[in-house]
């Protein structure tokens, strides 16, 4: 379909640029700003004293560089074992077969359908009485289960690759565990960097398990930063929210630039599915 | 990666496995036995498949079905001595006005921004299919909310709706209206709103990719029949993407149910703060949350989980069937391989 007219377009979308991104304008905006700044009329749309200090504060407030290694190391340990798990069982559903699959995968198919809000407060109690809160066990466990939306990404990839050579390392002897091993894992570089991106990133963004799982000590980044800033009186400090907000955001955009292809195709392909 | 012929999973009756592609049968060439191969081959599956068994017994049924378990009893989650109350907490979810008036919030907040951010996602990425200049940097700029992290992005909107130092009110002042407090009754579920449909840049993706899948002669075709550009969109675009419009509705649905929103944007977002959402956006899960950590009513929310699980499992169902005859799928390449309809998207 084309426009009738071209210049309606770039109208549009210059519109929706604005809209879109005006927020992290804001966002930079305030945390720039000095805190004088934020209570006056009428107010300031720019900073007039332009300084970094709300940054320095905002690593000092809280103990932010902890609570990003926490987040880091949850979002690592989970998006490395559930990339392996679920290219374990992707491998399983694309390429063999056994009596009950096809039921296995029903259900694999309907969790990815299954807010997994149901089962996460259930979750936690059984984490509670395990006492694995304030543990990263919970995301371990997680992890080696594998994601039902990554095992589905590899299974699709693996059925995709041509069967011979399955059959040419069964003919020299070897069996399945080393044919995932050596043949298929190392072929599916862009699927595993995909599912590295995209369960890192949820990790990295989550706020419900944390919260529900981690003391004020152990939690993550995320967590900390949504009710972190407060002063004395429990009234947020607006700067240091923003730059805290800037610091966390930021390495998660950069990320998304830099591998744009891995993001894209992982989201446009759910929509395919 | 190869994004085509792949096929659209989860059917509420799922006649399931995907079409044509079963993994190798049988390898019965390599000269011993087949059935020996079968037997070995099947517990190879099982030996792949067995953690994600596991983790889903474990993580995904264990859990479930300990609540249902929990709802049937007053448990509050603390003292042992919680007792078997039958149906009681259930028949309390339904006649439990502030539970009804959540429920149905939560439906409106659906049905509000569900439709909405697929319109915007969907009018994006007709507009970034243009032939126009930069179209990958406006696609890459457009979709870049949708990266943000829930967190990240709900702290940017409390900045912007902030009423002292926002620049909402900033804007309304040079206007010379008064400002208002937008994190509360009755403005913040606009906020909310808002918030959500920020994100319409995964719908943009998604659906772009859908674009891009069209063939260009079936356009070209109808503008030489003499069809005008809404005439080619509404008769041509809209039932080729159907299928990944709907697929947005499905997994659009199953995010506004579950969001935390409301509770990000909120004065106190803590899993103790619930009850200080606004009553605008005070949505059935955050009123499970409440439940839970705020009045340690274990039984009575797991009892609400599950009347939740069930309205889900009977609005997919309920979608699924509105979508038949809606949704246009494309013919199955190769339509011997399965009886059952043929839910092959993009198959060429």
């Amino acid at each position: 379909m084309v426009f009738p007219r071209r210049s309606a377009v770039y109208m549009l979308l210059v519109g929706a640029l604005v809209l879109f991104l005006g927020p992290f304008a804001w966002l930079l905006d305030t945390a720039l700003k000095a805190p004088s700044e934020l209570r006056v009329l009428p107010i300031h749309w720019w900073p007039h004293h332009l300084s970094l200090n709300n940054f320095r504060d905002a690593l000092t407030q809280i103990d932010y560089l902890g609570y990003a290694r926490n987040s880091l190391t949850i979002a690592t340990l989970y998006a490395v074992l559930v990339t392996l798990a679920s290219a374990w069982a992707g491998y399983g559903f694309a390429r063999l077969n056994a009596p009950g699959k096809r039921m296995i995968f029903n259900v694999l198919l309907s969790t990815m359908m299954l807010p997994q809000i149901l089962t996460l407060i259930p979750t936690y109690l059984l984490f509670a009485k395990l006492h694995l809160t304030n543990t990263y066990m919970p995301w371990v466990l997680w992890g080696l289960s594998g994601a039902p939306y990554l095992i589905f990404l590899f299974r699709q990839f693996f059925s995709n690759m041509p069967k011979e050579l399955e059959e040419a390392a069964i003919v020299d002897g070897c069996g399945q565990i080393r044919i995932f091993w050596r043949i298929f894992l190392p072929q599916s570089w862009p699927v595993i960097a995909t599912s590295l991106i995209l369960s890192f990133s949820w990790t990295w963004g989550d706020f419900v398990a944390p919260a529900l799982l981690l003391d004020d000590n152990h939690t993550t980044l995320a967590v900390k930063l949504a009710y972190g800033y407060v002063n004395e009186h429990g009234s947020p400090l607006w700067n240091l929210v923003a730059a805290g907000a800037v610091m966390y955001v930021v390495p998660v955009l950069a990320l998304f630039l830099i591998v744009q292809r891995g993001f894209v195709t992982g989201v446009a392909t759910s929509g395919l599915k | 990666m190869s994004t085509e012929q792949i096929t659209a999973p989860g059917a509420p009756s799922p006649s399931g496995e995907t079409a044509a592609r079963p993994g190798p049968r049988t390898g019965a060439r390599s000269g011993r036995g087949p059935r020996s191969m079968t037997t070995r081959r099947a517990i190879s599956f099982y030996v792949f498949a067995g953690p994600w068994m596991l983790g889903f017994l474990a993580l995904t049924a264990f859990p479930l079905g300990y609540a249902l378990w929990l709802s049937l009893t007053n448990s509050d989650g603390l003292s042992n001595n919680s007792r078997f109350v039958g149906l009681d907490n259930y028949r309390e979810v339904f006649s439990d006005p502030e539970t009804m008036s959540s429920l149905a919030r939560t439906g409106v907040f659906t049905a509000i921004t569900v439709p909405l951010t697929i319109a915007a996602g969907l009018l994006l990425a007709v507009l970034v299919n243009q032939p126009i200049r930069a179209r990958g940097l406006f696609r890459t700029l457009l979709y870049l909310p949708a990266v943000v992290p829930p967190v990240g992005a709900a702290l940017t909107f409390k900045l912007i709706f902030d009423r002292d130092s926002g620049a909402a009110n900033g804007a309304l002042d040079a206007l010379h209206i008064d400002g208002v407090s937008w994190l509360m009754d009755p403005y913040a579920r606009w906020v909310l709103v808002s918030l959500t449909v920020w994100g319409a840049g995964n719908v943009m993706i998604i659906s772009l990719a859908g674009l891009q899948d069209i063939p260009r002669e079936l356009h070209e075709a109808a503008r030489i029949d003499g069809a005008n550009a809404w005439q080619t969109f509404t008769r041509i675009t809209l039932p080729l993407l159907s299928p990944v419009l709907f697929f947005q509705v499905i997994t659009g649905i199953i995010a506004a149910v579950q969001s935390f929103l409301p509770l990000l944007i909120s004065l106190d977002p803590t899993p103790k703060g619930v009850t200080a959402v606004p009553e605008g956006n005070y949505l059935f899960m955050i009123h499970v949350f409440a439940q839970y950590f705020a009045n340690g009513r274990y039984g009575y929310a797991s009892a609400m989980l599950w009347v939740l699980f069930l309205i889900i499992i009977a609005v997919t169902f309920l979608v699924f069937r509105l979508s038949k005859g809606a949704v246009f799928y494309a013919v199955d390449p190769e339509p011997a391989a399965k009886a059952s309809r043929p839910r092959t998207i993009g198959g060429k």
